[in-house]
């Protein structure tokens, strides 16, 4: 213990001091009557403005937080391959991938400080507000986070030292504790979006409603799996990174395989977010149709034009890495046939995600349409096309996932044929029935057509999941016809990698100014109106910018921490092998 | 090193290009509603307009709702919202539809549609009763003709609003007595318009008599008969003389949006031919 | 869509493959070239620009992706743009291209300037809510129920029908020809001077989407006085009530089907659907 707090970095124990002290202070306002609390609405902050100093801050707290929750997640999950196969390249994969945590995790505290210093200055009347609707939540906060530091190093300094199912019951309860986290911090600003357990003076009737209010569980769902997406994508960045740098063929053996498990945990958490999305969406609109309709069809519509590119982009990369990864295993050259359909197939229904409903046009063109809508491009702006588009897009996806996996095997089972054409079978009557759904949403009232999505995303589940099942039987004892050389892929896959990365980090940044954003002049939407300068909702070219100087911040902050811990490698390295069981 | 500064570049490109494209889609700046003006000596038209404003801004009804005729939005299309209105809801009047539709919209839900409207009178749209009317004045005059005035009482109003506003109500009449509880016999008379029309004959001066004017023309048409005179101009009459004569004296800035409905009201109630 | 434009993109590309060696190069300069042709011309009416940029971006994207995602073919371009850069015998290519590129350049930014200046875009509904009845010569005109009088004549008096149609004919040619045209295209001799620019009752997007009360009352009342929300509307149709007869009106209703060969829109059962 004595250990552990002499290494707890000076981040955590200053954000708590720190939280402690704005909470005594507003819960004892008479320490601070010469101030005259309450008269202060808003405070300035010079040349950026309150807001923008604010929106940076928490995004690159909630990049770092995203990070340091997501790692132990599947950290954990390696580790516990590892023991269970008895791999030892498992284990040392997930530590790796822990390593990273221990930087990343003080530059979280102290963002966090950074944060709550700067809401309780700039924002005081807000704050205020806040604390009253959740008094002891933010109290809990400060003792879980605390605990989640506990955890977190015993788990990463433990590494090696303890019995391996104590160190793995550590790392359950450091990941049981980051979940608590993260939804204790979802209720507050969830709170914002969709205020619930209050009056119609604003007045606080229960705590538990205020945090079970519309949009909390689905954010928390959502931002468990972006999360995890988010983490795999920065330590398959890492891999990329040390891949680049790696100097023996055996180190790029090994960090190649690091990008790939990274990539490959980034994008199978991927392929279900759009479907966490959509049930967020679902419950804005539940909770207020107005909320909705700002979401998707007044001024943020066109910021789902951009993130369709974002998400267009991610999946192209994706799909990309996934083709040149394949350049490593014997036997996969049978399966390059496929990629240009693939291809194809994304191009499609990226052209069609990313086609707005109401278009940019000169009045000639205008005139040449007859209106604003073009009437081949309207089928194609509607949810219907978009719904079916991305569920083409994950279909096709997955498609990769398979030819992948199969690359270097060939299978040996006696149906092997029937299976074939059994998997065959699925898929196609499933884009089918995809595809006719999206069409048929064309011919029927909006009540119905939202309902057929439901049965659209069922079905793409359905798809995978027997289809893997089937394939998994298929390739039992199947034939390997070479070894993955890992280490043997070109420099632009690393690249791609990269690409990943920060594309993901740029969708997060879009996605927390739209979620924040849509509340439009409200602080607390309905209930607490914004009154200060920034009351007004910036152009999207303003918030774009915004978000890539976060983003280009956050690398920043990524690269110090990737070095940092490379430094901590050396040692290890150095001090010489055997520490891990 | 020489990495390290590729893949710097190369994040600084991706983000400069995701920023790009960010440029590239309209870029509109929103500004927290402003309050509309509404006073006591609004004339109809002002009213409709003043909730033409609240309807596109402020009430944000508009972001749902089309007014263009086309069928098939999400949302009822309120293009003739103001001739069906009375038609939608067995024993309600138009004005009583509209203001429960505003103030309790899921009480009746159009066919075909899904109940998701929030009371317009509730944060976060919060219009208050005055405003409503406007709205109401404004849905009235898509198809049909305003009757409404800041002065209409709805049962759907607040006991405070309704309070304040009766409050306002006199204050602005104390300030201006001579002319808000005028009948219309006598706004006949202050706005001269017996000078070319006939009450009490069926014989046409200038302009036609209005000694049958009510079994003649609905409330509707006699509205725009005054507001718009030259739509419909018969044969035998000048068109253009009463925009003429009515602009003259100013009748158009003076006449309030209660007196209007008084005059008309007190017109409509002229049925000497039967 | 434009059949033939997307007949000769199709027929190109096979063509493509019987190119004798042709090398992966060919292949995306091919679908590149196709694509945008489609996008450029084989949609009728023409994307607009902002989008046909997009589409060919992301397929620019997604056809580097395919070049670069294949090993074998990434190296052979690289090894031929080497060798074009750096080998004797394509120097005069080579200062060909690095002199065009600059032109190709100034030619886009001398375009942009030269460009004449527009007129920012709002947007305008095509087709103004109708009333659902209206007054012309002291008759009511129910637009909601009421169909041309004389259309039920097209089946009962074929004759008859026929001369209502010709008289439409001389209305039409007496009156409307001057801004609708000699086609009714729209691009009659003042078409150019107004702001919207006259229907074109050729497209399938106006008259053929229309019912027939609908036309009536667009050459009964005109542009003055149509509704103003939604909307800025400035057309300049006169209100054609003024001049002609009821009888020519619907005539020339007629007649504007007859000649473009549309139909008008079939009346829907108006039974509680709530959306008028």
């Amino acid at each position: 213990m004595k250990l552990l707090a002499r290494r707890l970095p000076s981040g955590v124990l200053l954000f708590l001091m720190l939280a402690g002290l704005a909470l005594v202070a507003f819960w004892t306002p008479d320490a601070w009557a010469q101030e005259a609390p309450g008269q202060v609405e808003y405070r300035s902050f010079p040349v950026v403005g309150s807001r923008v100093v604010v929106w940076v801050i928490a995004q690159l707290h909630l990049m770092f937080g995203a990070f340091v929750l997501a790692v132990p997640m599947f950290a954990l999950t390696i580790e516990f391959i590892g023991f269970r196969n008895g791999d030892k390249r498992y284990d040392d994969l997930a530590y790796e991938f822990t390593r990273l945590l221990s930087v990343s995790f003080s530059f979280t505290a102290s963002l966090g400080a950074l944060l709550t210093f700067f809401l309780f200055i700039l924002y005081p009347r807000l704050m205020e507000y806040l604390v009253s609707i959740f008094d002891w939540t933010f109290m809990l906060y400060a003792c879980v986070f605390f605990l989640e530091a506990v955890f977190l190093y015993s788990y990463y300094y433990g590494w090696g030292k303890m019995p391996k199912w104590l160190h793995l019951v550590i790392g359950l309860c450091l990941n049981l504790v980051g979940i608590a986290i993260i939804f204790i911090a979802d209720s507050w600003l969830t709170f914002m979006n969709s205020p619930n357990g209050i009056d119609a003076e604003g007045n606080l009737l229960s705590t538990w409603d205020a945090i079970n209010n519309f949009t909390w569980m689905p954010i928390n769902i959502h931002r468990l799996i972006a999360n995890i997406c988010f983490g795999g994508s920065i330590a398959a960045a890492y891999g990329a990174y040390k891949f680049l740098g790696a100097k023996t063929d055996e180190e790029r053996a090994h960090y190649d395989w690091m990008g790939y498990m990274g990539n490959f945990i980034a994008i199978a958490a991927l392929l279900p977010l759009p479907f966490a999305g959509y049930w967020l969406g679902r419950e804005i609109y539940a909770f207020s149709q107005s909320l909705g309709i700002a979401l998707m069809g007044g001024t943020f519509s066109w910021l789902f034009i951009i993130q369709a590119v974002l998400i267009g982009n991610l999946f192209l990369a994706a799909n990309y890495y996934l083709w040149l990864s394949m350049e490593r295993i014997h036997g996969a050259e049978r399966y390059r046939k496929f990629t240009k359909w693939l291809l194809a197939s994304i191009t499609v229904c990226f052209i069609v995600w990313a086609t707005p409903h109401s278009l940019v046009a000169t009045v000639e063109e205008a005139r040449a349409m007859g209106g604003s809508h073009h009437p081949i491009l309207n089928v194609l702006g509607v949810m219907s096309a978009k719904n079916t588009a991305v569920n083409v897009l994950i279909l096709t996806t997955y498609l990769s996932f398979l030819f992948y996996r199969r690359a270097n095997k060939e299978a040996t089972v006696s149906w092997a044929k029937t299976g074939n054409i059994v998997q065959f079978g699925i898929l196609a009557v499933v884009v089918g029935v995809v595809i006719f759904l999206g069409v048929y949403g064309y011919f029927v009232e909006a009540s119905v057509r939202i309902g057929l999505s439901i049965p659209q995303v069922s079905l793409v589940l359905f798809a995978m999941i027997s289809i893997t099942i089937i394939d998994v039987f298929m390739f039992r004892k199947a034939k390997i016809l070479g070894p993955i050389e890992w280490g043997k892929i070109p420099n632009r896959a690393q690249y791609a990698l990269f690409f990943i990365a920060i594309t993901f980090a740029w969708t997060m940044g879009l996605m927390g100014y739209v979620r924040s954003g849509i509340r439009q002049h409200w602080h607390v939407y309905g209930v607490m109106r914004d009154t200060s300068v920034d009351a007004f909702t910036p152009t999207l070219g303003y918030a774009a910018n915004v978000v890539s100087v976060t983003v280009l911040i956050f690398f920043a902050f990524i690269a110090v921490v990737f070095f940092l811990s490379s430094l901590a490698g050396k040692k290890k390295l150095d001090a010489g092998e055997g520490t891990s069981s | 090193m020489m990495n390290a500064i590729k893949i710097c570049v190369f994040t600084v490109l991706v983000a400069a290009f995701y920023s790009y494209v960010s440029q590239m889609v309209p870029q509109t700046v929103t500004y927290p509603p402003e309050d509309t003006e509404l006073g006591a000596d609004m004339t109809t038209e002002d009213l409709v307009a003043a909730g033409e404003e609240i309807a596109s801004g402020k009430g944000t009804c508009l972001t749902c709702h089309t007014v263009s005729g086309e069928t098939g939005g999400r949302f009822p299309d309120l293009a003739n919202i103001g001739l069906v209105a009375a038609e939608r809801k067995e024993g309600f009047s138009d004005v009583e539809y509209l203001a429960e539709s505003l103030y309790d919209p899921n009480e009746y839900i159009v066919e075909g549609f899904l109940p998701g409207m929030t009371p317009i009178s509730d944060p976060p749209i919060d219009l208050n009763d005055q405003e409503i009317l406007a709205v109401i004045a404004y849905l009235q005059s898509l198809g049909g003709a305003a009757t409404v005035t800041l002065d209409t009482e709805l049962r759907w109003q607040s006991e405070e609003n309704s309070a304040s506003a009766s409050t306002a109500a006199q204050a602005s009449a104390s300030a201006a007595p001579s002319s808000e509880n005028l009948s219309g016999e006598e706004l006949f008379t202050m706005y001269a318009c017996g000078v070319c029309h006939s009450l009490t004959d069926p014989t046409p001066l200038l302009g036609p008599s209005l000694y049958n004017v009510g079994n003649e023309l609905s409330t509707a048409e006699i509205y725009e008969a005054i507001m718009d005179p030259d739509a419909v101009v018969s044969e035998e009459f000048v068109a253009g003389l009463m925009t003429a004569q009515l602009s003259a004296v100013g009748f158009y800035d003076k006449i309030s949006s209660g007196q209007l409905k008084t005059l008309v009201d007190y017109l409509a109630s002229q049925k000497g031919g039967s | 869509m434009n059949i033939i434009i997307l007949l000769v993109v199709c027929a190109g590309l096979v063509a493509l493959r019987f190119v004798p060696k042709i090398n992966i190069l060919g292949w995306l300069a091919g679908w590149w070239i196709a694509v945008f042709v489609f996008l450029r011309w084989g949609i009728d009416p023409p994307l607009p620009t902002s989008i046909q940029g997009m589409f060919v971006a992301i397929l620019t994207l997604a056809l580097l992706a395919y070049l670069s995602a294949n090993s074998a073919h990434f190296r052979f371009v690289l090894d031929r743009f080497v060798a074009f850069t750096t080998q004797k015998k394509y120097t005069i290519p080579l200062l060909a291209v690095i002199a065009v590129l600059p032109c190709l350049v100034a030619l886009r930014v001398y375009f942009d300037v030269t460009e004449g200046p527009a007129p920012p875009l709002s947007s305008r509904t095509i087709h103004p809510p109708p009333p659902t009845s209206i007054e012309v010569a002291g008759n009511t005109i129910d637009l909601v129920n009421d169909d041309n009088p004389y259309r039920a004549l097209e089946t009962e008096d074929p004759a008859a029908f026929e001369e209502h149609v010709e008289n439409g004919r001389r209305v039409y040619y007496e009156n409307c020809v001057y801004c609708h045209g000699d086609d009714m295209a729209g691009d009659g001799l003042f078409a150019h001077g107004f702001d919207p620019i006259p229907a074109n009752f050729q497209d399938a997007t106006t008259i053929a989407m229309l019912q027939e009360g609908y036309i009536f009352w667009r050459i009964a009342k005109g542009g003055p006085g149509l509704p103003s929300e939604s909307t800025p509307w400035l057309s300049a149709m006169p209100a054609w009530e003024d001049f002609l007869s009821e009888e020519d009106m619907w005539d020339v209703t007629l007649f504007l089907y007859d000649f473009t060969g549309h139909r008008p829109r079939a009346r829907e059962d108006h039974g509680g659907g709530g959306d008028h």
